[in-house]
């Protein structure tokens, strides 16, 4: 039995609706309690900013789509290099780190659970196997079903409880845990050189459209009761004018779910863009989040852009095709069978640059303009709009006008004519910055009831202490000190064992896998259903009983059983 | 100053040695240089007999002798190699003189891989033969070689000069496959043979003055031009990749 206490801590936890009270944190065995004996060890934080430990709700930090990007830029590997040093591996990489820089320096900064964005279920080993590698997070793998052919068949015929039972059986398989669109039908309609502009357009041979799609896989995901919603990166990313598209969707979605949202729209500024083409590119932030204010169905992450070089990298084969069109600079285009794309290029966001500052300028006003922070959540979509570590700034800029003011004077001059930021008054606080960061992420992918995303009796003990006192501290003035203390905790606890503290990572930690296992009834059992084993054998290069990825794979884990409805 | 390191032999001689110390301006202050056999930390002296002749405060009247039957496991000499000179009396292994920007290196055996990547000048001259990717950038880089002088008077073996931005290379021998592949700048010449030069050029020019085997067919034929007492074909080119190199060939038979 090991017993920690951390004592005297200012803490936020906006799942119990603490705000800033002084507490101790009794922790035993690696979960939360009432209260240790005295022989626990003893922590005093003297009264620093404590919070559950932070949870990223998408970044692609795992898999072959990730790995194909360090792959690809030797100059990115040969940024961020730390050499081998006590119990920690050596790391390299700036915007797509090896596994090991991506967990210690999430770490650092008080992340201690993460989601990978987008995995595609035949390549779902690669994802674990870099998990295992991952070893200071917990982690879960949305999983890809935006181009699936029996999923699309099963929606042109009608049957919403087959797509929920494909989906239910992808899941048990690949060790999934949420249900990911990405550019429904246009990575499919990608594999016939062709991409469909937007919801109502319908997919080569297939003839569903991106609405259809987006309406039924909704309504499986209810039927199955997945914690988490349906993850949609909507259609037309990226593209002057998208706004409307975007809009579209999310008027599709039915309010279905009494916990949770029913639609978890990810990256968001990528997609809130107006103007004909990029001579009258500006923000639509505003209707989207006028839009999402009158919907408590819907949440939806900023996916904010930061100045400075990254990679960007998606499921979305035509839109990276597209950027490279742009940038003329080198590119990975991949297919993914019966199944979805992806594609891959590096870019750098430049001030000088009008659409780039307007991008940055969008995801901003995203997190300002939508009144709860528990529909807005802050992400970078990670590696794509920047790096993680930039969250910090990002936090920073939300908390102070006077430091987005200053920001803003250094972008292009045009900007101020294209978007609404200079005009909003709004200073986020402590509290919606900890929903933002850790409690909203941890509710929306439905985690928090067992254990996630706060520090009730029970929970996991995952706690980030930051080096800050709110009480003497002025956000909107002091943004510098706010940089500071996000980006280095004074100490990050996961699963009640210090990792790291003050920008050190202490241990080789251990994760554990959250995946999801809908149970269903025996008629809807697709690995004995026979139209959908003939399709498989005939399609697919790997054979059906080689397909499920063996629970070697995951060292430590956790299963997530769900009653589905068929 | 003439430093020698005479390569001791060892029974394990199969495991590569990682020796980016090994450049002339270490030795400046003295030769109390470490280098790598797998994860193993090794003094230069048990590794080499190490003899230095001489003083010097300058890297540039540094010279460094390498000798031995093993020198050809030796990975990483002189690299980030700024002046001096290095000279290997036997064969050289991987990455030997990587972002070389200046100095000399010469090998009087054969180099294997990566001889000179990414270099931006210098000159390295190699008497025997090299292996894949002379003087080439590398896998997902940019940009190879930005500048300094790669001779070989062998053989090379495949993608020579990949996507090189500039400088000069000279292959005596024949080359590979895709020698040139991916060039946006500089010159790279080839005495001999090679196959499919060129590919997708942006800028600069390659000279063949053998045969171009698996000619690719999206250069524009411009004409026949002289060039040092030569006759060659001259092509203009990646069409492919809308590039405005210049290639020229003595003769080339296409693709099947």
């Amino acid at each position: 039995m090991t017993e920690l206490l951390v004592k005297n801590a200012c803490v936020i936890d906006p799942l119990r609706s603490i705000n800033a009270e002084t507490m101790d944190i009794a922790i035993r065995d690696g979960r939360i309690v009432e209260e240790v004996s005295g022989a626990a060890e003893v922590i005093d934080v003297h009264g620093m900013l404590t919070m559950p430990g932070g949870v990223d709700s998408h970044t692609h930090i795992c898999g072959t789509k990730v790995n194909f990007g360090r792959y690809m830029s030797p100059e990115d590997m040969r940024a961020g290099r730390t050499p081998r040093r006590g119990p920690l591996h050596a790391t390299s990489g700036y915007s797509v780190p090896t596994t090991y820089g991506n967990s210690y320096r999430y770490s650092v900064m008080g992340y201690t659970t993460l989601l990978e964005g987008a995995m595609a279920p035949l390549e779902a080993r690669h994802t674990h196997e870099e998990f295992i590698y991952t070893p200071l997070q917990d982690t879960m793998a949305n999983t890809l079903f935006d181009g699936n052919w029996g999923i699309m068949e099963a929606i042109r015929d009608g049957d919403t409880k087959r797509v929920a039972a494909i989906i239910a059986w992808t899941l048990r398989a690949v060790k999934g845990f949420g249900v990911k669109l990405t550019n429904p039908g246009g990575t499919e309609a990608w594999q016939w050189g062709k991409n469909v502009s937007c919801i109502r357009d319908p997919v080569p041979y297939f003839e569903v459209t991106p609405a259809e799609i987006i309406r039924k896989v909704i309504e499986a995901n209810e039927l199955l009761h997945l914690p988490h919603s349906v993850h949609l990166h909507a259609n037309n990313l990226g593209t002057p004018g998208n706004y409307t598209c975007t809009l579209g969707s999310m008027g599709l979605v039915p309010d279905l779910n009494k916990k949770r949202q029913t639609l978890y729209a990810t990256h968001v500024q990528f997609h809130a863009y107006g103007g004909s083409g990029w001579p009258d590119f500006c923000s639509k932030s505003e209707p989207i989040a006028n839009f999402v204010n009158m919907r408590p169905q819907i949440v939806m992450d900023m996916g904010q852009v930061m100045f400075g070089r990254t990679t960007t990298m998606t499921a979305d084969g035509p839109m990276e095709f597209n950027l490279y069109r742009l940038h003329h600079e080198k590119w990975s285009n991949h297919d993914v069978e019966l199944e979805t794309g992806s594609g891959i290029i590096p870019v750098i966001y430049r001030r000088k640059n009008l659409v780039n500052s307007i991008m940055w300028a969008i995801g901003l006003e995203l997190a300002l303009l939508t009144e709860s922070p528990w529909q807005c959540l802050l992400t970078t979509d990670n590696p794509n709009g920047a790096p993680f570590v930039r969250y910090p700034e990002i936090i920073a800029l939300l908390m102070s006008k006077k430091y987005r003011d200053a920001e803003f004077a250094t972008v292009h001059p045009d900007t101020a004519a294209r978007v609404p930021l200079p005009a909003i008054e709004r200073e986020l606080d402590w509290y919606e910055i900890a929903v933002m960061t850790r409690a909203g992420q941890a509710k929306a992918l439905g985690i928090q009831e067992i254990g996630k995303g706060h520090l009730g009796p029970g929970a996991y003990a995952d706690v980030a202490v930051y080096p800050i006192r709110i009480d003497e501290v002025d956000p909107s003035v002091d943004h510098q000190k706010v940089i500071e203390a996000f980006g280095q905790t004074e100490y990050t606890i996961k699963r009640g064992r210090v990792v790291a503290r003050r920008g050190e990572c202490l241990i080789d930690g251990s994760n554990a896998t959250f995946w999801v296992k809908p149970k269903v009834s025996e008629a809807y059992d697709m690995g004995k259903d026979p139209d959908f084993i003939e399709k498989f054998d005939r399609y697919y290069t790997v054979r059906m009983r080689n397909y499920p990825v063996q629970e070697e794979y995951l060292n430590r884990n956790r299963c997530i059983e769900t009653e589905a409805e068929i | 100053m003439k430093v020698t390191l005479a390569m001791k032999p060892t029974a394990r001689s199969f495991i590569p040695i990682e020796a980016e110390s090994i450049v002339p301006k270490n030795f400046l202050a003295g030769t109390d240089l470490v280098v790598w056999r797998g994860n193993r930390e090794l003094r230069l002296d048990e590794v080499f007999t190490v003899t230095v002749e001489g003083h010097a405060d300058r890297s540039e009247n540094v010279e460094v002798v390498l000798s031995g039957d093993d020198t050809f496991r030796l990975k990483r000499v002189g690299e980030y190699m700024e002046a001096g000179k290095i000279t290997v009396l036997g064969n050289i292994g991987m990455h030997c003189g990587n972002f070389m920007t200046g100095g000399e290196i010469e090998v009087r055996g054969n180099a294997d891989g990566w001889l000179g990547r990414e270099m931006g000048g210098g000159t390295i001259i190699c008497r025997g033969d090299a292996a894949d990717y002379c003087a080439s950038g590398y896998r997902g880089g940019r940009k190879g070689m930005t500048g300094g002088t790669v001779e070989v008077f062998g053989r090379a073996g495949d993608f020579v000069a990949e996507h090189i931005a500039g400088g000069t290379v000279i292959i005596h021998g024949s080359a590979g496959d895709m020698p040139g592949a991916e060039m946006h700048g500089g010159t790279l010449t080839v005495h001999g043979d090679c196959s499919r030069p060129a590919a997708n050029m942006k800028g600069g020019s390659c000279y063949v003055f053998g045969t171009a085997q698996g000619m690719l067919p999206t250069f524009r034929k411009i004409g026949t031009v002289q060039h040092e007492g030569r006759t060659l074909i001259r092509f203009v080119g990646d069409v492919a990749n809308r590039g405005k190199g210049n290639l020229f060939v003595r003769d080339y038979v296409y693709l099947d």
